[in-house]
C-alpha cells in the first residue's frame, strides 16, 4: 500500500517535471491558425448530373420536396436537421469534422445568420471556407439587388456575399386595434409617444401591457430598433460595443420607466404560462413580423380582425426610421459542391421564386417574393388592417449597425441582463454588466473590442 | 468437489499447480482481449490524441502549457469551477447518502412486491435521459404551469425566471441529476446488499443487532467496494456536469449560461470556436481532478485489491 | 415510542421521494391527453381526453412520413447490436480481472478507470477520425462499435466477481484440473446471472439514451436513433422554437407522446429484468 502510494506520487511528480520543462522550452503560439484568407475559392471539378445533398430543417422540408417534385430530373438527397435553431451548433460542428476528414459536406444548407460568420472563413489552416461566395458567378447581381435593403448584410464578409437570405423578421409595432379603439388611444409613431402611452395605460388600465422584455431576443426588438451600438462591426475582427451611447441609455430608461409603471413586463411573451395569464391583456408589442401569426394567432389565440401592425417607432426628431430584426434564416451553397449549378438553382428557387415564397411561413427577404407573399390572403386575413405597406417599409429599414457576430447576441442578454432584471435591478444599472459580457465574449472568439 | 486433504493428492497437485499457473497466465489475457481491443480503439487512443491536442496548436506545433494558460485566462473558466464546487457538495451528499440509505431500507423488512414496486417507480426518471427530460423540466420549474407550483410559490418563486436565478442553479441541477441518476444506483446498491451472505445477517440478528446497527456496522461496510465505485463515478460525473445545465439551457430558452459548467465550456470550445486544442486542455484539467478523487478513493479503500488465494 | 418514530420517519422520507421521482413522470403521462393550450391552462395533473391522444399520435406519426418508427428501429439495432458485443467482451474481461492473475491486471484496471473519467468532449473528434479512417462513417457499425466499449460494465463484473464469488469453488475446480474456460462457463457464469443482467440492462439503456455520439457521427436523419430524433422534434415544437411548426403540428403534447414512446422500451425492460438484476448470487446457486 505504501509503496503503491509512493509510486503514484513519484509518477505525478515526474509528469509535472516534464510539463514544466516542456513549457520552459520554446513553444509555439497556441492561437496559430486563426487567420482568415481571401474570399475566392477553387471549385471542385463540376458534374451537372451529380447528386446534391440538401440539409434543411423540418419547416422548410416541404419547400425542398416541392422543388424535387417540380424538377424530377435533379438528383437530391434531402436530410433534415435542427436548422441551427435554439443556438444549436450542429452545422458548425459537422462542417469542422468534414473539413478534418476531407469529405461529406452537404451542397445546400439552411442555417442561421450566425453560421455565415464561421462558414465564410476556413475552419483550420488546411481547410477551405465552407460557404461559396454567391456573388462570384453563381447568382446574378441583379437578383442580389432585389433583396430587401440590409437583409444580405449578415451574409457579407470580406466584401463578398456568402448566403441567400431566406426570410427576414423586421420589427414593427403590433397593437390590438379593437382594444386600442376601445380605450380611445392613438397609435404612437415615436418612442416618446410610446412611452407616454405606456404610462397612460399603466394609470388608466392597469394590468394591460404594451411590451415585454423577458424573451431571449427582446433586446433585438428594442435596442436594435433604437440603434444602440451594442455590437457594431467596424471591421472584419473589430467590434464596437458602447452601451453608454445615448441610443442605449435612452431606450434603457424608457423601458425602466414602463417596467416600474407596470405596462412593460419583465417576463417573456413565449413563457409557458404567459398566454394563459396575460394573453388577452397585450395591448401592444414591439416585435418582428412573425409575431402576427406565431404569437398572437398561435400562442395567444387572439381572434382574427383584432391585431394590426404599425410602422416601426423612431426617435423624435429623426427623419429616417430604423428598426430591428429578430431571426430569419439563410441558405448557403457549399464551396465543395460538385454540382454548383444544381445547388444554386435550388437555393435561388427557394429564396426568390414566387412559387415558393407566396406560401412561405414567414416574410421573404426577396422584395418581389415578399410582394407575392403579401398578395396571398392567407398571410393577411388574420389582421385587422392591411399590413403590406408597414411590412414592406419596415423591411427596408433594418439598421445595419447591429453586427452579425461569431457569438450569439442572445447569450449576454439572456444570462446576464434578464436574471438581473428578474432580481429587481433596472436596465440602466445593468448596462455595464451587459457591455462587459459582450466584450468578454467577443474577445474570447477573437474580436478586438472598442468601447468608444 | 474433491476431498482436499488426502495426502495422496500431493503429486497430481504439483502437476495441476503448474498447469494452473500456466493457464492462469494465458487465459487471463485471452479473456480480456476483446475488451482490450475496444479499450484501445475507443478509450486509450482517443485519450492519447486528446493529450496530444492539449499540448499542440491547430497547426500541430508543440505549445507546452500555453493552451492551459490560455484556457485559464478565459473569463468563463473560473466562474464555471466555482459553480461546480457548490454543485458537487449538494450532488455527492444526495447521491451517496440517499441511494445507500434507500437501498438499505428497501432491503430490510419490507414485503418484496412493495420493494420491487418502489424500486421501479424510483427508476422511472432514469429512463428520461437528456433530451427526453427537457420538456418535463420546462413545465416542472415554471410556477404558472407546474404540478408543484404550490411548492415553488411557497419557496417564494412566482415566475420561471425567479426559479432559474443564478444563485439557485447549483441546487436545481443537483436535484435534477439526483432525480435522473438515483434510481439506477439504488438498484445496484440493492443488488450489492443482496450479495451479503444470509448467515452473516442471521448471526448479527441473533447477536441482537437492530436494523440501524446492522445497516451501519455490517451491511454498509460489506458493500464498501460498490459504494466507493459509485463515489468515484459520482465525483467524476459531478465535475464533468454537462447534461443538466445544457438541457435547462434549452428548456429555459437561453436563460442559463451555455458555459455554466467547465465541461460545457469545453464543448463550446470544441464545437463553437472550433478550438479542439482548448477543449482538450479543459478536458485534461477535468480528468486530473477526477483522477485525484478516484486515486484518493481507490487507495483508501483498496478497490483494486482482490483476495489472493 | 422509539419503535414508531423510526419507521414513521422512514415512511415519510420514502413517500416524499416517491412524489419527487414520480410526479414529473405522471405529468408527462397525462400530457398527451390534453391539447397544447389545455396543457398550460388546465390543472397540471388533470386528465384531458382519449381523443387527444389519438390526435397527438396522428400528428406524430405523420411527421416526416413516419420517421418516428425509423428512429425507433435504429435505436433497437444500435442498442441490441452493441449489447451483444458488450456482453461478449465485458463479462470475460471482468472475470479475468477479478479471478485470474496475469501481468498488467492492475494496469488494465487503472487505464480503464482513467478512460472512464476522461470527459467525452475531447474524445469525440479522435473517435470520429478513427471511424472515418476505417470507412465506417454512415454505417451502423460507426455507432455499434463505440457503444460496445463499456468500461462501466467491466468494472461492475469485476467488483461482483471480486466480492461475491467464493474462492473455494474456484480453487477446488482448478485443482480438479478444469481449464479456465471451463471454470468460467460452468461455474462463474451461471452464478453471474445478476451481474450479467445488470450489465445488459445498463448497457442497453445507456446506448438507448446516448445522444451525443450518434448526433455527431451519423450523416442523415434516417439513421438517427430516437434520442437524436427527439431533439429534432424539439426544435420543431413552438414551445422551444416559436417560428417552427408551420403545418408540422408538433406541439408539446405530441412531443410528450414521443418521449413516452421513446422511454417505454427501457421501462418495460426494467420491469422484466428487475428480479434478475437485484437477486443475489447465492439466491440461485446450489449450496455446498
Amino acid at each position: 500500500m505504501m509503496s503503491h502510494q509512493r509510486r503514484t506520487v513519484s509518477a505525478i511528480a515526474a509528469l509535472l517535471a516534464v510539463g514544466v520543462l516542456a513549457a520552459a522550452c520554446a513553444s509555439a503560439d497556441p492561437n496559430a491558425g486563426n487567420e482568415s484568407t481571401a474570399a475566392s475559392f477553387t471549385p471542385q471539378p463540376q458534374d451537372t448530373n451529380a447528386k446534391i445533398t440538401v440539409w434543411t430543417d423540418s419547416t422548410r422540408l416541404a419547400s425542398v420536396q416541392a422543388y424535387q417534385k417540380a424538377n424530377p430530373g435533379v438528383q437530391m438527397d434531402v436530410v433534415t436537421y435542427d436548422g441551427s435553431a435554439d443556438g444549436s451548433t450542429y452545422l458548425q460542428t459537422k462542417v469542422q469534422l468534414f473539413d478534418r476528414t476531407g469529405s461529406g459536406w452537404p451542397d445546400v444548407v439552411f442555417a442561421a445568420p450566425t453560421d455565415v460568420t464561421w462558414a465564410s472563413q476556413p475552419t483550420s489552416p488546411s481547410a477551405q471556407a465552407f460557404a461559396a461566395p454567391v456573388d462570384q458567378g453563381l447568382v446574378p447581381a441583379d437578383t442580389l439587388k432585389n433583396f430587401a435593403a440590409g437583409s444580405l448584410a449578415p451574409c457579407q464578409f470580406n466584401g463578398h456575399t456568402y448566403c441567400l437570405r431566406n426570410d427576414i423578421a423586421q420589427v414593427v409595432l403590433w397593437y390590438n386595434k379593437s382594444l386600442l379603439d376601445q380605450f380611445g388611444y392613438t397609435v404612437p409613431t415615436t418612442w416618446e409617444e410610446y412611452q407616454a402611452l405606456g404610462e397612460k395605460v399603466a394609470k388608466e388600465h392597469p394590468g394591460y401591457l404594451v411590451g415585454a422584455i423577458g424573451d431571449t431576443n427582446s433586446h433585438e426588438s428594442y435596442f436594435w430598433s433604437a440603434q444602440c451600438p451594442a455590437q457594431q462591426l467596424t471591421g472584419p475582427t473589430e467590434l464596437r460595443s458602447n452601451l453608454q451611447d445615448q441610443h442605449c441609455t435612452k431606450m434603457a430608461s424608457l423601458l425602466d420607466g414602463l417596467i416600474k409603471a407596470g405596462s412593460v413586463t419583465t417576463q417573456g411573451f413565449f413563457g409557458q404560462g404567459f398566454a394563459k395569464d396575460y394573453g388577452s391583456k397585450v395591448l401592444m408589442a414591439v416585435g418582428p413580423s412573425w409575431y402576427g401569426q406565431y404569437l398572437f394567432n398561435s400562442a395567444f389565440k387572439t381572434p382574427a380582425g383584432q391585431i394590426a401592425a404599425a410602422a416601426p417607432l423612431k426617435w423624435q426628431g429623426e427623419s429616417q426610421a430604423h428598426t430591428g430584426n429578430v431571426g430569419g434564416g439563410v441558405w448557403m451553397i457549399s464551396s465543395h459542391s460538385k454540382n454548383l449549378k444544381a445547388a444554386t438553382a435550388l437555393s435561388s428557387w427557394l429564396t426568390t421564386s414566387d412559387d415558393n415564397l407566396a406560401s412561405a411561413p414567414t416574410y421573404p427577404a426577396y422584395s418581389p417574393g415578399a410582394k407575392a407573399w403579401l398578395a396571398n390572403p392567407a398571410n393577411k386575413d388574420y389582421f385587422a388592417t392591411d399590413v403590406s405597406t408597414v411590412f414592406q417599409q419596415a423591411a427596408n429599414e433594418v439598421w445595419t449597425g447591429w453586427g452579425n457576430t461569431k457569438f450569439s447576441d442572445a447569450t449576454a442578454w439572456s444570462s446576464v441582463v434578464l436574471p438581473a432584471v428578474t432580481a429587481g435591478k433596472t436596465l440602466t444599472a445593468t448596462l455595464p454588466a451587459w457591455q462587459n459580457e459582450i466584450a468578454s465574449e467577443a474577445k474570447s472568439v477573437g474580436y478586438t473590442v472598442t468601447t468608444q | 468437489m474433491t476431498a482436499l486433504d488426502t495426502p495422496i493428492v500431493a503429486a497430481p497437485a504439483r502437476r495441476t499447480a503448474v498447469r494452473r499457473a500456466r493457464e492462469g497466465g494465458v487465459s487471463g489475457p485471452l479473456f480480456v482481449s476483446g475488451y482490450v481491443i475496444l479499450l484501445l480503439a475507443f478509450g486509450v487512443l482517443p485519450t492519447l490524441y486528446a493529450v496530444f491536442l492539449a499540448f499542440t496548436n491547430a497547426r500541430g506545433q508543440f505549445t507546452g502549457l500555453n493552451q492551459f494558460l490560455r484556457v485559464f485566462q478565459d473569463f468563463r473558466f473560473w466562474p464555471s469551477f466555482g459553480d461546480i464546487l457548490v454543485y458537487l457538495v449538494f450532488w455527492l451528499l444526495l447521491i451517496v447518502i440517499l441511494t445507500v440509505g434507500v437501498a438499505v431500507v428497501l432491503r430490510s423488512r419490507m414485503p418484496a412486491p412493495l420493494s420491487a414496486a418502489i424500486r421501479f417507480l424510483y427508476y422511472i426518471p432514469g429512463a428520461l435521459a437528456g433530451v427526453a427530460s427537457v420538456l418535463v423540466w420546462l413545465f416542472m420549474l415554471d410556477p404558472s404551469v407546474s404540478p408543484v407550483n404550490w411548492l415553488l410559490k411557497g419557496l417564494g418563486f412566482d415566475t420561471f425566471a425567479q426559479v432559474l436565478a443564478p444563485g439557485h442553479l447549483s441546487l436545481v441541477f443537483a436535484l435534477i441529476a439526483f432525480w435522473t441518476g438515483a434510481g439506477g444506483w439504488i438498484v445496484v446498491m440493492y443488488g450489492a446488499l443482496n450479495n451479503i451472505p444470509q448467515e452473516v445477517l442471521e448471526a448479527a440478528r441473533m447477536d441482537g443487532a437492530g436494523p440501524w446497527r446492522m445497516a451501519l456496522h455490517i451491511q454498509i461496510p460489506m458493500i464498501r467496494k460498490w459504494i466507493v465505485y459509485m463515489a468515484i463515478l459520482a465525483f467524476a460525473a459531478g465535475t464533468q456536469l454537462f447534461v443538466e445545465p445544457q438541457l435547462l439551457q434549452t428548456a429555459s430558452l437561453g436563460r442559463v449560461s451555455p458555459t455554466w459548467s467547465p465541461n460545457q465550456l469545453a464543448y463550446v470550445y470544441a464545437f463553437q470556436h472550433g478550438d479542439f486544442n482548448g477543449a482538450a486542455a479543459i478536458s485534461l484539467v477535468l480528468l486530473v481532478i477526477g483522477l485525484l478523487g478516484a486515486g484518493l478513493l481507490v487507495t483508501r479503500s483498496g478497490l483494486f485489491k482482490v483476495d489472493e488465494q | 415510542m422509539k419503535r414508531i418514530i423510526g419507521p414513521a420517519a422512514i415512511a415519510v422520507v420514502l413517500i416524499a421521494l416517491l412524489a419527487f421521482f414520480v410526479l414529473p413522470a405522471l405529468w408527462l403521462l397525462l400530457a398527451p391527453t390534453k391539447t397544447a393550450a389545455e396543457l398550460t391552462s388546465d390543472s397540471p395533473l388533470s386528465f384531458g381526453s382519449f381523443a387527444n391522444i389519438g390526435l397527438a399520435w396522428q400528428h406524430l406519426t405523420s411527421f416526416e412520413d413516419g420517421v418516428l418508427f425509423t428512429w425507433l428501429r435504429n435505436s433497437a439495432v444500435y442498442s441490441i447490436g452493441a449489447l451483444i458485443v458488450t456482453l461478449i467482451t465485458s463479462i470475460p474481461a471482468g472475470y479475468a480481472l477479478a479471478l485470474t492473475k496475469f501481468r498488467g491486471r492492475k494496469l488494465l484496471l487503472t487505464v480503464t478507470l482513467i478512460v472512464m473519467i476522461m470527459p467525452s468532449a475531447a474524445l469525440v473528434l479522435p473517435v470520429f477520425l478513427e471511424l472515418n479512417v476505417a470507412h465506417l462513417i454512415g454505417t451502423a457499425w460507426s455507432i455499434i462499435l463505440p457503444f460496445s466499449f463499456y468500461p462501466f460494465g467491466v468494472y461492475l463484473v469485476y467488483i461482483y466477481f471480486a466480492t461475491s464469488l467464493p474462492r473455494e469453488l474456484l480453487s477446488a475446480a482448478r485443482l480438479d484440473g478444469a481449464s479456465e474456460w471451463q471454470i468460467f462457463t460452468r461455474i462463474a457464469l451461471p452464478l453471474a446471472t445478476p451481474v450479467v443482467g445488470l450489465v445488459a440492462f445498463f448497457s442497453f439503456v445507456g446506448n438507448w439514451n446516448n445522444f451525443f455520439l450518434p448526433y455527431l457521427v451519423l450523416p442523415g436523419s434516417d439513421q438517427f436513433p430516437i434520442q437524436v430524433g427527439l431533439n429534432q422534434l424539439l426544435s420543431s415544437t413552438p414551445s422551444f422554437n416559436p417560428v417552427a411548426g408551420a403545418g408540422l403540428n408538433i406541439t408539446s403534447p405530441e412531443l410528450a407522446l414521443a418521449i413516452i414512446i421513446a422511454i417505454l422500451p427501457v421501462l418495460v425492460l426494467f420491469l422484466f429484468s428487475q428480479r434478475t438484476l437485484v437477486s443475489g448470487m447465492l439466491a440461485g446457486a446450489t449450496k455446498e
